[in-house]
């Protein structure tokens, strides 16, 4: 178990049980026809949140200092493909869902491992094709089509 | 004899071509994913959702339902079929309720067997799907008539026996199991209240008026979490894959594990009715009881027969026991049947009691599709079983950018706005986090599910008395249910405190 993790998360789950429970006053007492309001529910799990998270804190205590030892992390690949992964959830309505995906996947395929381009490319241009084809042409679903700009 | 009749219309229903169909794709992805390493049954199903969403768009809603819980449901009990295989070929687990069969599995792998071991993990399979369907026939009916007695006050109680049960089972810490519970509670009180229509928690962002939605939190936290630890743990399946050999098993074979797949199917199926012990614990049961009783307890762990057949037969007949709970009273005993039950929801289709009255075609349809697919995945796994050993293969490079861009889609083609994809990366995130630190993601994802039904009738049930908390315990189905739910709590704590290991279930 991880010491600091779970302070930090105790704390964190310490203050949103903290912020159900005050937002929650300011949400109207009564209800037309029900007894308890809408108000009580979400008090009192942020209660039970704070009170729990206090007792997250205190297990904390006896945890032995000794962390496991830190097993080399590709902090790197994964932060590339998830800015690639949030810019490509920005951009999927104005540039639409086909040059999105593809590019997105070859981004991925390639931060993942260099090399083999025209398989990435191959592999990227037929899974965004495929799905655009398949769910928009043939099922009839909504899907962002090309760039605003171009219809 | 009704409940031969409805069971007649309910194998009406799937033997629609188009429900063969969906039945059939729904193995052969669950088949699939038991094989991939790190794509478990739950992210397997929550994926599917909105892929089946689309595919059913055109029925109407009734058969809709029924058509996309035929498909989720055998991506469940097809994972369970597929899970086996990593384990005996590769002795890396497709998912942890295989994890046992790699005792014995890879040994016999390792001694050649590895067809034998793989047709007797099929075969126990099938016979213990068949007989965790009968008990689902014979239990279903005078389960639901008990459960339509229940007013708001017992159900009430019944769901936070479910939460207590999911949340006592689930992981190394019992304080970091609940706190995940509780935030999934909460979490589901975001949006417009159901009975008053006040506005909770939205502070005038248009996208929460609905809540959050259950599919983009479920994807993010099983199917993106995992991803996100793959990258960042360079998880790689690379690894030497035994041969395969002859798969007919000897009739010494189906002779010595004839009897540990008819305990291990049985003990599987009472085990997965109790609510929070899943196919994982079913599963080592099994192998342990196996292991007491047999004659020559030496040999397990060598690449004994008894030792694949026996725990590879308790996991499926545990995953068809979860589906009771599930069905006849509504509440989901494990993760994977949370989200099953979330889909049915988005459906329109309330699990419990009401079930087999209001939609007889998806209750007992789901059921007859459930024999028809046991029986295809023991045609599939057969003959097929060398090709589904070359998917192990599917490089991770290729594969990983692939399911985060399915879940974008996935996402996208339910909730068409952006801001549920954003939401699905942050969930994400969240579920890789908590999972690497040991909170349980089951239990969240089982808040989220039950919070608006457990809210709902705590708030009727005290409609009822006038704001009198004393009716829950005033009750005395109630007052028994909450003694339960109090023990179930307790003794794992106190037997905890004596010093005694309590047996969890860490995947859920």
């Amino acid at each position: 178990m991880n010491k600091t993790a779970d302070r930090i998360a105790a704390v964190a789950f310490l203050a949103v049980g903290a912020l159900f429970m005050v937002e929650s006053l300011r949400i109207s007492k009564s209800a037309y026809g029900s007894a308890v309001g809408p108000n009580v529910f979400p008090f009192l799990l942020g209660l039970v949140l704070v009170l729990l998270s206090i007792k997250l804190l205190f297990e904390t205590r006896n945890y032995s200092g000794a962390t496991g030892e830190k097993l080399p992390r590709q902090y790197k690949k994964f932060l590339v493909i998830f800015i690639a992964a949030i810019f490509y959830a920005a951009l999927l309505e104005t540039v639409g869902y086909v040059i999105t995906t593809f590019l997105f996947l070859v981004i991925g395929f390639q931060t993942m491992e260099k090399g083999a381009l025209w398989k990435s490319i191959a592999i990227a241009a037929g899974f965004s094709l495929g799905v655009y084809g398949l769910y928009v042409k043939l099922l009839q679903g909504t899907l962002p089509s090309w760039p605003i700009w171009f219809q | 004899m009704s409940t031969l009749s409805f069971l007649f219309d309910g194998f009406q229903t799937a033997l629609q071509p188009h429900n063969l169909l969906f039945a059939f794709i729904g193995v052969l992805i669950g088949t699939a994913v038991g094989v991939l390493p790190g794509i478990g049954p739950m992210s397997g199903v929550a994926l599917l959702i909105p892929v089946t969403a689309s595919m059913t768009s055109g029925l109407s809603p009734e058969q809709a339902a029924a058509s996309s819980i035929i498909l989720l449901a055998g991506v469940y009990y097809g994972a369970m079929y597929g899970g086996s295989t990593t384990s005996i070929l590769l002795n890396t687990p497709g998912e942890s309720s295989s994890v046992v069969t790699t005792l014995d599995g890879y040994q016999m792998a390792r001694q050649g067997r590895a067809g034998a071991a793989l047709a007797i993990a099929a075969i126990g399979s099938f016979v213990a799907g068949i007989v965790s369907l009968i008990g689902l026939v014979l239990l279903a009916e005078p389960l639901s008539n008990v459960a339509l007695k229940f007013g708001p006050a017992e159900y009430f109680s019944l769901m936070l026996l479910g939460l207590a049960a999911v949340s006592g089972l689930a992981g190394k810490s019992m304080t970091k199991a609940w706190i995940m519970t509780v935030f999934g509670l909460l979490l589901s009180t975001i949006g417009l209240d159901n009975v008053s229509g006040v506005a909770r928690f939205t502070y005038n962002i248009s996208y929460l008026y609905g809540g959050l939605e259950f599919l983009t939190v479920a994807v993010g936290l099983f199917a993106l979490g995992e991803v996100f630890r793959a990258i960042l743990h360079r998880e790689t399946n690379e690894g030497e894959i035994a041969k395969i050999g002859r798969i007919l098993p000897t009739k010494s074979d189906l002779k010595e594990s004839a009897g540990p797949i008819a305990r291990g199917s049985l003990l599987g199926f009472f085990i997965g009715v109790l609510p929070g012990a899943g196919a994982t614990l079913a599963s080592f049961f099994s192998y342990i009881l196996e292991k007491k009783i047999s004659k020559h307890p030496e040999k397990f762990g060598q690449g004994t027969i008894a030792g694949v057949a026996a725990p590879e037969s308790a996991n499926n007949g545990a995953s068809g026991g979860a589906m009771i709970p599930l069905l006849t009273l509504g509440i989901p005993g494990s993760g994977t049947t949370a989200i099953l039950m979330g889909a049915l929801i988005m459906y329109n289709v309330q699990p419990g009691p009401l079930l087999f009255d209001e939609h007889p075609a998806v209750a007992w349809g789901l059921i007859a599709s459930m024999f028809i697919g046991n029986v295809m995945l023991l045609i599939l796994n057969m003959p097929l079983v060398k090709l589904f050993a070359k998917i192990i293969q599917t490089p991770t490079k290729y594969l990983l950018p692939l399911i985060i861009a399915i879940s974008v889609f996935g996402v996208y083609a339910v909730q068409v706005t952006t801001f549920d994809v954003f939401l699905l990366l942050a969930f994400g995130l969240l579920g890789y986090w908590l999972a690497e630190h040991d909170y349980p993601l089951a239990p969240l994802v089982l808040g989220l599910v039950l919070g608006p039904m457990i809210e709902n009738n705590m708030r009727r049930a005290l409609t009822a008395s006038n704001g009198d908390y004393l009716v829950f315990v005033e009750k005395p189905i109630s007052l028994v249910l909450l003694v339960i739910a109090l023990l179930w709590i307790a003794v794992p704590f106190f037997m905890k405190l004596r010093g005694k290991t309590v047996i969890v279930n860490e995947d859920m």
